[in-house]
């Protein structure tokens, strides 16, 4: 479904990705591991046909995506149809005057009839449990609703391909957990995931493959999510944990620890 | 789930013109790039003193309105050009093309005093255009604009302008950066045909003033933690070197010429 080869990016003069390959296929859930600035974003706006490659190849089911094929509006919206970004940022992403105008602005744009609209901004809210939002202003909700309405906004547009930049971040534990488990009910229904994450913890539960991104923004790793996460050294070498020293009650001693974020 | 999520989408989107879209990302990216690009422009070729380039622009601007010497003028042309000269490829493009369109577009707009014998002024005026927008652009583009505005430190104004001038030009960079995920993720979900897309750059604008007025907030917090009464000081040392010295004895030896020629 989508395809990478040999893809190159750099943001004026600074490589952001170097030479990455990568197929995934329709109804995988990938995550996508690194440490900050590894080029983890930059390959999702890719993705998305924010970004262009410098150099390399991106297909997305067969058609090469270039920036001349996304100035024909007709292939760009349809193509955007199928791929929907949740960003890092919630903040960035409403700009509705309510819950409901923000979740109904794909539907709508989409041409479906005000009572399929309808249909499906309910169902939005009830499967994020934000029934309550419906008529708030976005810019008054906290950072877990803010997050929320961000992905029903997505979400309503029933896309192939859902694509979370860091959703973890700046989430409390409740939202975290309850996260995991929707993201979790959405590949079961048939979704094609690709999540960015520092989130180890995460990564175990909803992907079934792992692709490690090091400091020379190209690929370290890419296999199953179970193998990655067992290989300490490379997880260590791209500092995604690390060992230090503590103190349990009891005994100090030195294990590895998951860096949260 | 409910049953629609669980099906492919059979959609196929009708045309809409929403190209604004597209060229408001692209220029928003134009402004972002160059405010970035000026970064690491205080070193070599560009190490003169901020405040020494100010005054000079603003010395040469005056000479440049005042004097009646074509010979002058020229002598300031070349100078200018030579200046330009010795930047990168991409900065001479940008700057010979913002002086061209100023001084043609000057020379059009004069063209009708010609017939009427004013001969004078079709030569003298789009050439004293072209060399004041080349001196200010070559300004814009090798000083960073918080050196600019340090610079005014040495003309004597209040250091709370100053920082609010500091302050306002870092927002509008800041807000630039925020408001470019706004439009593109309003990019993103304009996957059809919208009716009200001027509805949907207004709550781009409005998302914008909250976010700028909460910024605001925090950082006058964030201030008054630092303990900040409202009194604001800058540095406005100058430690002279030869880059410095070269660069004022070039614009002495213009204003000798000024004076000699009138």
């Amino acid at each position: 479904m989508i395809e990478l080869s040999d893809v190159s990016y750099s943001y004026e003069g600074t490589a952001a990705l170097r030479n990455v390959s990568l197929r995934i296929e329709k109804g995988e859930s990938v995550a996508l591991m690194g440490m900050n600035g590894s080029g983890k974003s930059t390959l999702l706006k890719l993705i998305n046909g924010i970004l262009f490659p410098d150099s390399g190849v991106y297909r997305f089911c067969g058609e090469e995506i270039t920036h001349k094929k996304m100035q024909d509006p007709l292939f760009s919206k349809r193509f955007h149809q199928r791929i929907g970004f949740v960003f890092q940022n919630a903040d960035t992403q409403l700009f509705c005057a309510d819950v409901y105008d923000e979740i109904a602005f794909g539907p709508r744009q989409m041409g479906l009839e005000e009572s399929e609209t309808e249909k499906r901004v309910e169902d939005c809210l009830s499967l994020l449990s934000i029934e309550a939002l419906r008529h708030r202003q976005p810019y008054h909700l906290s950072g877990g609703e803010k997050r929320k309405v961000a992905i029903a906004s997505v979400l309503a547009l029933n896309p192939e391909v859902l694509v979370f930049d860091e959703p973890l971040v700046g989430l409390d534990p409740r939202a975290q957990r309850w996260f995991v488990s929707f993201l979790m009910k959405l590949h079961a229904a048939g979704k094609t995931l690709i999540v960015s994450t520092h989130n180890l913890e995460m990564v175990q539960e909803i992907a079934g493959r792992a692709i490690l991104f090091d400091e020379n923004h190209t690929i370290a790793a890419d296999r199953p999510a179970e193998s990655l996460l067992e290989d300490v050294d490379l997880l260590i070498q791209t500092n995604l944990v690390d060992e230090y020293y503590h103190h349990h009650p009891g005994a100090g001693h030195q294990h590895f620890h998951i860096h949260p974020f | 789930m409910p049953e629609w999520l669980l099906k492919e989408e059979q959609y196929e989107p009708l045309s809409d013109r929403d190209s604004f879209l597209d060229k408001s990302i692209l220029s928003l990216l134009g402004i972002l790039s160059r405010i970035r690009a000026q970064s690491g422009i205080r070193t070599g070729k560009y190490a003169v003193h901020a405040a020494f380039k100010v005054a000079c622009t603003f010395l040469l601007i005056v000479l440049l309105s005042l004097s009646k010497n074509l010979f002058f003028i020229l002598t300031v042309n070349v100078a200018l050009l030579a200046a330009i000269s010795l930047l990168s490829a991409d900065k001479i493009l940008r700057i010979l093309k913002a002086g061209f369109v100023a001084a043609l577009f000057t020379l059009v707009i004069l063209l009708p005093s010609a017939f009427w014998g004013n001969r004078y002024g079709i030569v003298m005026i789009p050439l004293k255009v072209f060399a004041a927008v080349s001196a200010v652009n070559i300004l814009s583009r090798t000083t960073e604009w918080r050196d600019v505005t340090g610079a005014l430190k040495s003309f004597f104004l209040p250091d709370i302008f100053i920082f609010v001038l500091d302050i306002t030009i870092r927002y509008i960079f800041m807000l630039g950066e925020f408001s470019l995920p706004l439009l593109y993720a309003l990019r993103l979900r304009s996957v059809g045909k919208n009716n009200r897309k001027y509805a949907s750059l207004s709550g781009v604008a409005g998302t914008m003033f909250i976010k700028s007025k909460e910024m605001a907030e925090e950082m006058n917090a964030a201030m008054e933690c630092r303990g900040f009464t409202g009194d604001y000081r800058k540095s406005s040392r100058i430690r002279m070197n030869w880059t410095d010295s070269g660069y004022l004895l070039i614009h002495m030896l213009l204003l000798l010429l000024f004076l000699y020629l009138g």
